[in-house]
């Protein structure tokens, strides 16, 4: 049952309504045995909140976030100039070479990478079922194509969204509509990602958020199919 | 502007126990390049940052996330000027992270939608029933828009101005994502 005040009992119980407010529903309460109900439950779910837990990650994600430090700019290289109390400066001229190796350090190792990939297609890239996309499979950290290839990815949603579909109406309509709301999610980023990649197919965030987003699809659907199965 | 952690009962660095002297230490070397003593502040403070990421964005995102919190904060030690506590700073910076990945995946502007109650409303068969539901369950089946408020404000202690201006909403706006939230939940704990 809700009044006029139920609205409000947050803002009391935070002292958040203002002195005429406070008052009046100081004089309400002991005449209201919902409002006092529903404001002792408020201070329930406030004093719960309050005494949560923290825990730790399942897996100790230190290894991981390490691996990535090595690859990042560190606070020291990005922040300090100074080296043992010695400055480090270059010539235009010196930074010029430089980047110029830089340049055909880059081209030969992407040239190297091409030639690779040509000669020898990666495991999971071999069509089963399905087409291959049209567009550039997600690379992994060093460069290397995915293991997880566009056909098998395909296949493997295929099957799990044709399982889906045969049982949908095993499930909540409320579930179905979670499910399906997040995988209009995961598609629309998916599709953002292959479509900024088209544009810039090296980068190794997209590349690595493409993977990602093919991987959460597959993993939304088996905890989907796995539901069916329950 | 470095603000006190609002779960902080003295926030002053003054009064700082044992975790924050460690940390200022840990941190004037982690900014010199040493991973290990970054590594040590990763252990002090995993749990709550781990935790923020899973209450705001799920169990299926807090790994991730949790990482990229802490790969952003190696990047960024050397903006912390040390006004406030360490943490103060870190869980802010965890909130940012949060709130730049949910505009990335789309999901911003759904966020204080007003969708039906989705507490509860999901069992996995239609017959079920959440009476087992613990109240972490719970809350992470609120909507979003109030399961974030309701978490920044009931478990990370932010005001509602604070909240407001983090999610570029007003605060009556947050006032009443919060109501709503604490409204779900309390049906929770009653069932």
């Amino acid at each position: 049952m809700t009044d006029a005040w139920t609205d409000r009992l947050s803002d009391y119980l935070d002292g958040d309504l203002d002195h005429r407010d406070r008052e009046a529903l100081d004089a309400h309460l002991p005449g209201c045995a919902a409002c006092t109900e529903t404001l002792a439950a408020l201070g329930t779910v406030v004093a719960r909140a309050r005494r949560l837990s923290e825990r730790s990650p399942a897996t100790d994600l230190w290894p991981g976030i390490a691996a990535r430090l090595e690859s990042t700019r560190g606070p020291l290289r990005l922040r300090t100039p100074r080296f043992g109390g010695w400055r480090v400066s270059f010539t235009v001229l010196q930074l010029a070479a430089a980047a110029l190796a830089l340049v055909l350090l880059s081209s030969g190792t992407m040239w190297l990478a091409l030639r690779r990939h040509a000669a020898a297609p990666t495991i999971g890239t071999t069509p089963t079922t399905g087409t291959a996309p049209a567009t550039t499979s997600p690379a992994g950290p060093d460069g290397a194509v995915a293991d997880f290839g566009f056909a098998r990815y395909d296949a493997a949603v295929a099957d799990l969204e044709r399982v889906l579909a045969q049982h949908r109406s095993e499930l909540d309509p409320a579930t179905v509509r979670v499910i399906e709301d997040n995988l209009r999610i995961i598609d629309r980023a998916t599709a953002e990602a292959r479509k900024a990649l088209a544009a810039d197919p090296a980068n190794p965030y997209l590349n690595g958020h493409l993977a990602d987003q093919m991987r959460r699809k597959v993993e939304l659907l088996r905890q989907a199919t796995a539901l069916i199965h329950a | 502007m470095e603000r006190s952690d609002p779960r902080d009962a003295s926030p002053d660095i003054v009064a700082e126990g044992a975790p924050g002297v460690a940390d200022r230490e840990d941190v004037v070397r982690a900014r010199a390049g040493d991973t290990r003593a970054f590594e040590r502040i990763y252990r002090r403070h995993v749990p709550r940052v781990y935790g923020l990421t899973r209450r705001m964005m799920g169990q299926e995102w807090a790994d991730e996330l949790t990482q990229d919190v802490f790969v952003r904060a190696w990047e960024k030690l050397g903006t912390f000027r040390g006004e406030a506590a360490f943490g103060t700073w870190l869980y802010r910076l965890a909130i940012n992270v949060v709130l730049t990945r949910r505009a990335w995946l789309g999901t911003q502007r759904r966020r204080l939608d007003d969708q039906e109650d989705t507490l509860g409303s999901v069992p996995a068969r239609p017959a079920m029933t959440d009476l087992g539901m613990d109240f972490e369950t719970a809350m992470e089946r609120l909507p979003e828009g109030a399961r974030e408020v309701f978490v920044l404000h009931d478990v990370e202690g932010y005001k509602h101005e604070e909240i407001a201006g983090m999610l570029g909403v007003t605060s009556g706006t947050t006032k009443a994502q919060l109501h709503r939230a604490r409204m779900m939940l309390r049906r929770h704990l009653e069932a």
